[in-house]
């Protein structure tokens, strides 16, 4: 579903991915792990498109299509969700208007019909319950006056709510406590199936405990440089990030 | 500014009138003539005023305030570069048929109509707006089921009590009424284009609505349609007796394209106690192509007076287009505990200017006001947000707030904020506060993330950033201002 | 700038005309110079009338605080142009006592030619009689003055309707990535405040003195010297006992 194959990106003057390579199928979960500075974000960003951030060699792949060539909001529409570190403020939008226009624009570059009012306020309903965000807050501006929390709830929530095939959750559970955490999870289980995939970039293992992943791999100096399963997490929790191989 | 008239121009006019003054031409005779010679003199206004059937008086008051406009410097304080106006080398009165009709949408400017599609205007409303032959009619079926509603609009209104006619109907129909309210807020010799406006006004609207009416309907869904092209110089009159209330809409989303280049409407609003007048516009007037050539020049005066106890004016603006804009809805707070509110957005792209505002002159005790102001500037243009607050010695315990914001799209464009702020009263409780900031490229990659293109991403910010003042617009043209807020800043994100 | 200025021109618009004519032509501007890089506190009381014109410059990072009172019996006149170079910072208090029917202005035009410059201005306006309390304060952001950060707060106490304040703060901004903010108010004494010092057992008369005092102090907050910030609270009680 995803090939990464080789990938150098820079920012700004700093080369900070430098030979990343990594496949990811359908139905398969894989957490990328590692020390502060690795380049976790940086993938995230480079993932999704974002300005700033200049590949200099590689390719990276979605689904056979050339996810480089793309803007922003056509990874969104071919699948790719991005769960922000730091979900940014938009003040005046509020969230439902914000994911009603985000759902019409995926739908529109799709081919598709826009939704209904009604089976998008329905879905609204039954997403919004199980992550417990009241009605109040969906009507106040995109994470406006929201906790930390919250605003990761959110993005599970619009993770929920536009059903991509692929979901890059860059630290998601940074700031939850144990109750947000598990909410959170049980939002990202949810999502998982045999025809979506999740990449999980984390610096701990305590989400891992809540969302089992297929593959573990470990982030250093721009490059994957260990891929193991689930007990990998565990011995990087033990034994630190350091004295991994440069 | 320089749109002043060079003195030798005066003196020429000056001289023009005074032969013609004694040159009796047949006006009544003339009267199938469709406009006027070009040029403006004081038998421009005597053919105007001929040709609507106006009384005596109606000659005399547009006679006097065309001497004294003579005799009047155009305002020069604003932010605006103004190109020099040639005032004689216009028509100041064309019949509303003159404009040119189309055989099909084929033909119409193809920018036009893709602006047209994106507002979602449907086809045969389309027709109406860009004057393609025999639509009229079709269009009115399409958009109110048949002729017949427009004619139920009427009646209605009129079961009601409320006068709802064009200007030049109401001074033959009701002649004192209009007399007595004509130039009372906006006096003949208030501005340089008010002045203008008082000598040469084409056509435009009167509304009383009587004492204790509640007008049954926006006066808007029905008009928006079937205005006629009233042209350059516009002249509205609302008044709303004790206790009655109006909501009243002018202009379109659609985007005008008009032949004259200056624009010169006046509109005033009377309210008398416990009444209320809610005044929404939405102007998008030719800006100018991107090299800023061509564009209408919008030169408005508005004003209106909270004369009775607990009086309240709303206005509502939303100003996209024209390539020049110098306007400020005013209120004079006469009332004890009378209400003015002023909410708008003002945007500017490529080489637009706008230097608007308002004015809140508290009188009456109790007086309260609000000033919503958000300012979009982007390509190489100018917005320029001017206010003033006066609080007068009598005016105990008034109170305004004041919120003024800018955005700024782009490193090439200025964003100006000048409040005025005069208070003799100790009493009085005064706040303003401004920010400037930009769409920061945090909040644009969110949104792309999520799916929206880039230029959707910062339509819908911006959307954000004025909600306060489309919120007060009557809901379906909220819609519509919305997109039309994203139509004006095509092409301003990099 | 020889030609008498009108009441038409923006900076003069509240201005004693009488006087001005009489005060005209006013004496050259003096400058105050902070080189690139340095520092400097400078504390300004004016209690004579006239036109005082001050010229402020300052270098790349230089810093500059400066403090100014106005307490005149006759028209007083104070207009600062300040010129702030890369990195610079301003910050600039003002307080304006007026009384009788004098008419006093500080106008202040903050230039922000190159980008990373700071400004922080408050300015405090008293007034009472038939005195006239003006203040013009103009922030301007040349092009490309990038990163900008100016702040400006103006307020005004009325202290009987016979008395006028005007303010008129402005923003030209010519560059986006700015953080440029004012902040106005005009009003009376907060009424609750008053309340909670009466119920402490503060009489109305020295309750209002007292919070008075504290409205002005504000605008020397950014003054680092305690001594001359001391002197000039001194003052501005003094004029106030002098009212009360």
């Amino acid at each position: 579903m995803l090939e990464i194959t080789n990938l150098h990106a820079t920012v700004g003057e700093r080369e900070i991915l430098k030979g990343l390579t990594l496949s990811v199928k359908a139905g398969e979960v894989h957490a990328i792990m590692g020390p502060n500075g690795a380049g976790k974000s940086t993938l995230a960003h480079v993932l999704a498109g974002r300005e700033g951030y200049e590949v200099t060699k590689g390719s990276a792949h979605f689904e056979g299509r050339d996810l480089l060539d793309m803007e922003p909001h056509e990874r969104a529409a071919a699948g790719l969700f991005l769960g922000f570190q730091y979900p940014v403020e938009i003040p005046g939008v509020s969230n439902l208007l914000f994911l009603r226009t985000a759902m019409n624009a995926q739908r529109k570059l799709r081919g598709e019909a826009e939704i209904s009012g009604a089976e998008f306020m329905k879905k609204v309903k039954a997403e919004s319950a199980t992550l417990g965000l009241d009605m109040d807050m969906l009507k106040r501006g995109v994470n406006v006056g929201f906790s930390g929390g919250e605003k990761k709830r959110n993005e599970a929530f619009q993770l929920g709510m536009l059903e991509p095939k692929f979901a890059l959750l860059d630290e998601t559970d940074s700031g939850l406590d144990i109750d947000a955490l598990r909410i959170v999870s049980e939002g990202i289980n949810r999502f998982r199936s045999a025809e979506r995939a999740v990449l999980l970039i984390t610096h701990y293992q305590r989400l891992l405990d809540h969302v089992r992943p297929d593959v573990v791999h470990v982030l250093a100096k721009g490059r994957i440089v260990e891929s193991g399963g689930p007990e990998l997490a565990l011995r990087l929790e033990a034994q630190g990030y350091e004295g991994l191989a440069a | 500014m320089t749109a002043t008239l060079p003195e030798t121009r005066n003196a020429e006019a000056a001289a023009a009138v005074e032969e013609l003054s004694s040159y009796k031409w047949g006006f009544a005779t003339e009267i199938e003539q469709d406009f006027a010679p070009k040029g403006l003199s004081e038998d421009t206004v005597r053919f105007i005023s001929a040709k609507k059937g106006e009384p005596e008086w109606m000659l005399e008051w547009r006679l006097k305030a065309y001497r004294l406009w003579l005799k009047m410097d155009a305002p020069d304080w604003a932010k605006l570069k103004i190109p020099p106006i040639d005032y004689q080398d216009a028509y100041y009165y064309a019949a509303p048929k003159a404009k040119p009709t189309l055989a099909s949408l084929d033909e119409l400017d193809p920018e036009i109509r893709r602006t047209y599609e994106k507002l979602g205007i449907p086809i045969e409303e389309q027709k109406v707006l860009a004057g393609v032959e025999g639509a009229r009619k079709v269009a009115v079926d399409a958009v109110f089921d048949s002729v017949s509603v427009a004619t139920t609009f009427r009646e209605e209104l009129k079961r009601a009590g409320v006068i709802f006619l064009s200007i030049s109907e109401a001074i033959r129909e009701y002649p004192d009424l209009v007399r007595r309210h004509l130039g009372s807020v906006v006096p003949v010799r208030d501005n340089y284009f008010a002045c203008l406006n008082a000598a040469v006004f084409s056509d435009g609207t009167f509304v009383l609505v009587p004492k204790g009416v509640r007008c049954p309907m926006e006066l808007s869904t029905y008009f928006r349609i079937n205005a006629e092209n009233t042209g350059q110089f516009e002249r509205t009159l609302i008044v709303a007796e004790e206790g009655a209330y109006v909501s009243y809409l002018e202009g379109c989303t659609a985007p005008q394209r008009d032949e004259n280049q200056l624009h010169a409407a006046v509109v005033e609003l009377v309210a008398e106690a416990d009444a209320e007048i809610k005044y929404s516009t939405v102007q998008n007037w030719y800006p100018g192509d991107k090299d800023g050539k061509g564009g209408i020049y919008n030169f408005v005066t508005k004003r209106a007076l909270c004369r009775g106890a607990r009086s309240k004016v709303s206005w509502t603006q939303v100003e996209t287009g024209s390539a020049i804009t110098w306007k400020y809805p005013s209120c004079v707070l006469m009332g004890e505990d009378s209400v003015g509110e002023f909410y708008s957005v003002a945007v500017t792209n490529n080489h637009q200017q706008a230097d608007t505002g308002t004015k809140m002159i508290h009188m009456g005790k109790g007086s309260r006001s609000t000033i919503v102001a958000k300012g979009i500037s982007a390509g190489r243009s100018d917005s320029t947000y001017r206010g003033l607050v006066r609080v007068g010695p009598s005016a105990e315990g008034a109170r305004n707030f004041t919120q003024c914001d800018s955005l700024l799209i782009g490193d090439r464009c200025g964003a100006h904020t000048i409040p005025y702020i005069e208070v003799k009263n100790p009493s009085a409780q005064i706040e303003h506060e401004a920010t400037t900031s930009k769409i920061s490229e945090d909040q644009k990659f969110y949104a792309m993330s999520r799916g929206l293109s880039g230029e959707e991403a910062v339509a819908l910010i911006v959307n954000g950033f004025c909600r306060e003042v489309l919120q007060q617009l009557p809901m379906e043209f909220a819609v519509e201002a919305q997109k039309l807020l994203g139509i004006s800043l095509e092409g301003s994100v990099g | 700038m020889s030609a008498l200025p009108t009441r038409k021109d923006e900076a003069w618009r509240y201005s004693d005309m009488a006087a001005v004519a009489a005060l005209w032509p006013p004496q050259p501007a003096r400058l105050i110079s902070v080189p690139a890089g340095e520092a400097r506190a400078d504390v300004l009381r004016v209690t004579e009338g006239g036109i005082h014109d001050l010229r402020v410059e300052l270098g790349a990072g230089a810093r500059l605080n400066l403090a100014l009172l106005v307490q005149s019996a006759s028209y007083a006149r104070v207009a600062l142009v300040a010129h702030l170079k890369a990195g610079a910072s301003l910050d600039f208090g003002g307080v304006l006592l007026g009384a009788g029917a004098v008419v006093q202005e500080i106008v202040t035009d903050i230039r922000h030619d190159e980008p990373d410059a700071e400004s922080r201005q408050r300015v405090r306006v008293v007034i009472d009689e038939r005195a006239v309390g003006t203040y013009l304060g103009r922030i301007a952001v040349a092009r490309d003055a990038q990163r900008t950060d100016a702040a400006q707060s103006a307020r005004a106490l009325v202290l009987k309707r016979t008395a006028t304040a005007n303010l008129k703060p402005e923003l030209e901004i010519y560059a986006d990535d700015v953080k440029c903010a004012h902040g106005c108010t005009v009003g009376e004494l907060d009424k609750a405040g008053l309340f909670y010092l009466q119920s402490r057992g503060v009489p109305r008369p020295e309750a209002e003195a007292l919070l008075t005092r504290a409205f002005v102090a504000d605008a020397f907050a950014g003054l680092e010297d305690a001594a001359a910030r001391e002197a000039l609270e001194a003052e501005t009680a003094r004029w106030l006992e002098a009212r009360a």
